[in-house]
């Protein structure tokens, strides 16, 4: 394959947070989530349990991904199909090894806001809402967080102007002081680079995109950088992933996520 | 339902059924996102001049927009309202929240869930997992903590909710009110059991030994009154019948978004002149298209 894009290698690179037999679910308005999880089962972690969000299908394979979550493309050939509080039921419980998430606003510690920017009740924005984050996001085992949106600037703040899902801490406490079963975020994938969490729970700077410099991740970060880089964190993608991307995503309803500017990136073998 | 409904024909007119939906009675609006939304009976609701709703539900679209550029909405309970990546934010819910003019009581899947479940059992509250921590308890004074008596934890207390209404659309039911739904089913068993009244379109009305043999999801005895509405979930899905109209869509967030006269507009072709008269402006074959060929499929979201 003669190169790939910069969406193509994000949903790979989203695709990799997942580990082979976990039990994996996405939400609602995440097509790069929702892609990443599908190349997932079709390259390295066939053994999943893929919960299609907002069909609750369980393992199925999408006709195409359309730009809506409730849609029968995603769901067609499925053989089961969870009902809603089934699903919430698991994910309460802890039976979920892990759930992609994303914000407007995500800080240091993880925590997102997909309620309002300026928070409520008075927002400057309001943003479309957390569906469910606010609860699983205690229980589910691991998050797997993602934005496409950190060159702005306005995105990895240093507080959160409304609380929606759980990151490690929270003003009202630790995960471990909440009494919180899930483990909280593990990576955050943003179109700059990887972070993972330290030990005490903060984000750190793993590897960032070949075309990306540290000044440019400094410059878009609101929270404290810390950086420990470790480029084999974020490997160039393989044939198949990017083959399993472009077959299950015919519309490039990823490509929705981005801004224009970074849908003009493009990679190829030896420059990667 | 809180109580059974034992009428032998549920059969009732549009406006009739909506008539018992009242100003500032609390609306669960079934369906979720762009599929089986209860369009017809929004469109009546606004067609009505009801006012100052408290709609309840999970994720939404168009649905709770369109309600809130009406002007028919005070309080929101939704989990979540938008276009997803489509179209983005929800014009007309993001500028009455920001202007003030509609109260967001955003809420979770999980509790309106278990506020639901409360009511269905006959009980005043139940626990939850997480929201300590979050700040959605910021905007349910009604919640509370509560420590499990066995354990000692403490964890967040949700009260029972009955809503007053739900309106569910169903692509199959008969006259007795049985209604077969095809899955995702979202939150619509909920709403059907735990809802005072209980409001139900069909795409088509069959003999009763049809849509036993299709399934009953909810069964004649939680609902309330069943109208035939096709096209009743437009411009949202309506799986096996039609896909989600996307020009419609676009037309009405762009109409939306710029509101005033536009909107008027909007209201004024999709809206006011009634249902049969709507349908005539749809395209029927089109959504209808998506049967033919997953190519046929593929073209109705480009």
């Amino acid at each position: 394959m003669s190169g790939w894009s910069l969406d193509e290698w994000f949903v790979v690179a989203l695709a990799r947070t997942i580990r082979d037999g976990e039990v994996v679910f996405h939400g609602f308005a995440s097509p790069c989530a929702q892609v990443a999880m599908h190349v997932a089962r079709r390259t390295h972690a066939p053994g999943c349990l893929l919960i299609e969000g907002a069909t609750y299908a369980v393992d199925p394979d999408p006709v195409f991904v359309p730009p809506t979550s409730n849609d029968l493309a995603l769901h067609r050939d499925a053989a089961y199909r969870m009902r809603f509080e089934e699903f919430f039921d698991a994910a309460s419980r802890g039976a979920v090894d892990r759930m992609f998430l994303s914000g407007g606003q995500i800080d240091g510690y993880g925590n997102t806001n997909v309620t309002a920017i300026g928070g409520m009740p008075t927002p400057k924005i309001k943003l479309g809402g957390g569906g469910g984050g606010g609860n699983i996001s205690a229980t589910i085992g691991t998050l797997s967080l993602w934005t496409t949106r950190h060159r702005s600037g306005r995105t990895l703040v240093p507080q959160v102007d409304f609380l929606t899902d759980l990151g490690h801490r929270t003003p009202a406490g630790s995960r471990a002081e909440l009494g919180y079963t899930g483990r909280g975020p593990q990576w955050l994938v943003t179109e700059l680079g990887v972070f993972d969490f330290a030990p005490d729970g903060h984000a750190r700077l793993r590897a960032t995109f070949p075309d990306v410099s540290l000044t440019d991740v400094e410059a878009a970060t609101g929270f404290d950088l810390r950086v420990e880089l470790d480029p084999s964190l974020l490997g160039p993608p393989t044939d198949a992933e990017l083959a399993a991307v472009r077959s299950l995503d015919p519309l490039g309803v990823r490509r929705r996520e981005f801004g224009a500017e970074e849908l003009h990136r493009r990679f190829a073998r030896d420059a990667a | 339902m809180t109580t059974f409904h034992l009428a032998p024909d549920k059969r009732a007119s549009l406006s009739e059924a909506v008539a018992l939906v009242q100003d500032g009675m609390t609306v669960a609006l079934g369906g979720g996102l762009s599929a089986r939304l209860p369009m017809a009976m929004v469109r009546e609701l606004i067609r009505q001049g009801r006012r100052d709703l408290h709609v309840i539900g999970s994720a939404h679209g168009i649905d709770v927009d369109l309600l809130v550029a009406a002007g028919a909405v005070k309080v929101s309970e939704e989990s979540y309202v938008g276009f997803e990546q489509d179209f983005g934010l929800a014009p007309a819910f993001r500028r009455a929240a920001e202007s003030g003019a509609l109260e967001v009581r955003e809420s979770t899947c999980v509790s309106i869930l278990s506020q639901l479940r409360a009511a269905e059992m006959g009980l005043p509250f139940l626990p939850v997992r997480g929201l300590k921590g979050t700040d959605i308890g910021t905007l349910h004074p009604e919640y509370a903590m509560v420590t499990c008596p066995f354990t000692g934890e403490e964890l967040v207390a949700v009260p029972a909710l009955s809503p007053d209404a739900a309106l569910i659309h169903a692509p199959l039911g008969d006259h007795r009110g049985n209604l077969h739904l095809e899955q995702p089913y979202v939150m619509d068993e909920r709403f059907a059991h735990a809802s005072r009244t209980v409001l139900a379109t069909v795409e088509r009305l069959a003999e009763p030994g049809e849509v036993a043999a299709a399934g009953v999801v909810i069964p004649a005895h939680c609902v309330s009154a069943v109208v035939e509405a096709p096209f009743g979930a437009h411009p949202s899905s309506c799986y096996p019948d039609y896909a989600y109209d996307r020009p419609h869509l676009a037309g009405y967030v762009a109409a939306a978004t710029e509101g005033g006269e536009a909107l008027r507009e909007y209201l004024d072709r999709f809206v006011f002149p009634g249902e049969d008269t709507c349908r005539g402006r749809i395209d029927a074959d089109r959504l209808r298209s998506w049967a033919a060929s997953d190519r046929d499929w593929q073209e109705l979201f480009r």
